[in-house]
């Protein structure tokens, strides 16, 4: 597709959505420009969810630190306070037991099925579809409950730890059971739900063509994850992952970048998602799942790259005195603003929230970031 | 004395209306709970939650002062819109035949065009909280369109209230017009008289067709999804009725209520023929009519997204091209 190319001269009117907007999950602020209900530019603004974690980071213990990730999102917490112990554990040479890595997947698996089911439920109701948005909603709840069962509780479980997991998110026979049972129930409900919405042509007429964003642009804007894949490029950070050396799974890639294209990845992914938690369950390990034998010592900045449900997560800090310092974090929804405004160029007023959401529903993870404009 | 009061056509309009009223207060319940709620798999609200008790508890709310350029106006529109919809119920009584003026398919049309207008002058006159601009040129990000007319989503919906004016409505204006063909008169007194001597018009080819662009121009003049544009949650929200609070939101929810029922009862005389009045076992008829048109109405917006213009346009024209066709085959 043609790059699409935002109109700067004549702007009919601008239509302000926000800070407080029913159709979004977090507070920001929209201005849409448009021509006769056609959106010929947007521009989002976040800053109202500003807590200032990475400075709050600085000078604290590693392992307060590493909890304090957690709080970054209510979504994505285990994917957070998973990079910043990975980013400790390499930076101090720690050794991961078997067990733990496979713990730490199941975690990060569930939260990505979670994450994705958030998305397809709140797409679903950007399109106003309340059933089927209800549908996911019950699905996701299966997830919820395991993801409580492992963690003890529905959203920040702190399961990973400096060494590998807290020994309560241990599964045990009962739980791997579970965790199996319940990955039967979620294919089976998951698999009706895609037939089901493939088959509705109302729906499709929606959803087809809509918030396009052309591959060129989608790597121009470096966004990752699901968006980018979305438009054809598989790109998918755990095939470089050691924690997924021993998971057999596909990267998943749509090739039209738009609002279908972007829901049906989801779905898609979702199902590998399963597939990777049952080789899990088949594959796990025996033995300890935390190495409690670990010296503290300084560090230089240690890089940590993740895949996450959104994408790209980055967490990187060095360690004095046990002491956490220089701490940045980049997600993946950082890239995703430039994709979201881009998306809604050139589609109708109403289809405008599904623009935005259909590249990330919610931005507070990434409301640290400040950006420097030069002029 | 007694029964003069009982023949008494003033007596008899007033307690048909009085019925009517309390069984519509009940259909946006059974809508939402009966239909939505079962189709979801949730409990739902207490079926007289949204009719009865909500307008119940906005009545005895605190008002809050109203963000309009002309608040009187506005705040007039909901009751003019209430009026409305009771000077059409008023006017599909059997009592009412002895006015042709007011018992005729032009009136009622009138009527119906009117709440149309309340809905464009109610979106021209809402501002609400929801898109309030910064009182200054906002250059948070280096602002590229600082000169922009800027435009509260409310008016988007004044606009799109024109538009659905102009064209969206037209369905269920043709449908209105369907029986007209076979009875050949607009005096719903003939409508009723050709239809009990002829049977239901619905029962024909092309009261059949008409009765189907009818129940897509009921959707449409009752913003029902996936019609809803004028108040889509993805971007307008409630739309006109954003400012509303208090006793006018009273007002707006029972009007709604009311309006399908109206809507029902119009069907019941245009196309089966049994006008609503308190004096016949036919009332059955009209309510049993505007109980269907809520369940089906109920199951389309559940499996339905919210259609755009690119939708809109399309399925309005599909639908206005069959009420053609039921006016032609009511013609041959």
């Amino acid at each position: 597709m043609d790059e699409k190319v935002p109109k700067s001269n004549i702007i009919e009117t601008e239509i302000p959505m926000g800070t407080v907007h029913p159709a979004a999950l977090e507070p920001y602020r929209v201005r849409l420009f448009v021509e006769d209900e056609i959106v010929q530019e947007a521009e989002i603004t976040i800053g109202v969810n500003h807590r200032g974690i990475e400075r709050i980071m600085e000078g604290l213990p590693v392992e307060k630190a590493n909890a304090l990730t957690e709080k970054i999102c209510g979504i994505c917490s285990n994917s957070h306070i998973w990079n910043s112990c990975r980013t400790a554990e390499m930076g101090l040479n720690i050794e991961i037991p078997e067990r733990a890595e496979y713990i730490r997947v199941i975690m990060g698996e569930l939260e990505r099925l979670h994450s994705h089911f958030l998305y397809l439920a709140h797409g679903c109701e950007v399109l106003s579809h309340e059933t089927f948005s209800m549908r996911v909603f019950y699905m996701r709840e299966i997830v919820m409950e395991l993801l409580a069962m492992i963690g003890g509780n529905r959203v920040q479980y702190g399961c990973s730890v400096l060494g590998g997991v807290r020994p309560r998110c241990d599964l045990d026979e009962a739980k791997l059971l579970r965790l199996k049972n319940d990955m039967d129930a979620l294919e089976e409900n998951l698999t009706g739900f895609v037939d089901r919405f493939m088959a509705d042509s109302i729906l499709l007429s929606r959803v087809t063509g809509i918030g396009v964003l052309p591959q060129k642009q989608a790597i121009k804007l470096a966004v990752t994850g699901p968006t980018l894949r979305a438009t054809g490029v598989a790109r998918d950070l755990r095939t470089t992952m050691f924690e997924y050396d021993n998971f057999d799974f596909n990267v998943i890639t749509q090739p039209d970048g738009d609002v279908k294209s972007n829901l049906i990845m989801r779905a898609l992914e979702s199902f590998e998602s399963i597939k990777i938690i049952r080789q899990a369950i088949a594959n796990i390990p025996e033995g300890k799942v935390v190495n409690r034998d670990w010296e503290m010592f300084d560090t230089d900045i240690v890089q940590s790259y993740i895949e996450v449900p959104r994408g790209t997560l980055y967490h990187s800090y060095r360690l004095e005195g046990g002491r956490v310092r220089h701490s940045i974090i980049r997600t993946p929804s950082m890239a995703n603003i430039g994709a979201m405004q881009y998306a809604c160029i050139g589609d109708q007023i109403t289809d405008a929230q599904l623009c935005i959401v259909q590249c990330d529903p919610c931005f507070t993870c990434t409301d640290r970031a400040i950006e420097i404009i030069r002029r | 004395m007694f029964e003069n009061i009982l023949t008494n056509p003033i007596f008899a309009v007033v307690i048909t209306v009085l019925v009517c009223f309390i069984i519509s207060t009940l259909l946006p319940g059974i809508e939402r709970k009966y239909i939505h709620a079962r189709i979801q798999q949730r409990i739902g609200p207490p079926v007289t939650s949204p009719g009865i008790m909500a307008p119940l508890k906005f009545m005895f709310k605190e008002n809050v002062n109203i963000s309009s350029p002309v608040p009187g106006l506005y705040k007039a529109l909901p009751v003019i819109c209430f009026i409305v919809v009771l000077c059409v119920m008023i006017a599909l009584t059997p009592q009412a035949y002895m006015i042709p003026a007011l018992a005729s398919l032009v009136a009622i049309v009138g009527f119906l065009k009117v709440e149309e207008i309340c809905y464009v002058l109610m979106g021209a006159l809402s501002k609400s909280v929801m898109s309030v601009n910064m009182p200054f040129p906002d250059q948070i990000k280096g602002a590229a369109h600082n000169n922009a007319n800027r435009s509260f989503i409310e008016d988007i919906s004044a606009k799109r209230s024109l538009r659905m004016i102009t064209y969206g409505s037209f369905p269920l204006y043709l449908a209105l017009f369907a029986p007209v063909t076979a009875a050949g008169s607009i005096f719903l007194q003939d409508i009723v008289s050709f239809q009990q001597v002829n049977g239901p018009f619905l029962f024909t080819v092309s009261g059949g067709i008409a009765a189907i662009v009818f129940f897509i121009g009921y959707m449409i003049i009752l913003n029902e999804y996936p019609f809803s544009i004028i108040k889509a949650k993805s971007d307008v929200i409630e739309g006109p009725y954003m400012e509303y609070a208090a006793k006018y939101r009273a007002v707006v929810v029972i009007t709604r209520g009311f309006f399908m029922f109206v809507l029902g009862a119009i069907f019941s005389v245009l196309f089966i023929g049994v006008p609503p009045t308190i004096m016949s076992w036919g009332i059955l008829i009209n309510i049993a009519v505007a109980l269907i048109f809520v369940f089906m109405m109920g199951i389309f917006s559940a499996f339905s997204p919210v259609f755009t213009n690119r939708q809109l346009l399309p399925t309005i024209l599909g639908a206005t091209l069959l009420g053609i066709l039921s006016i032609v085959l009511g013609l041959l």
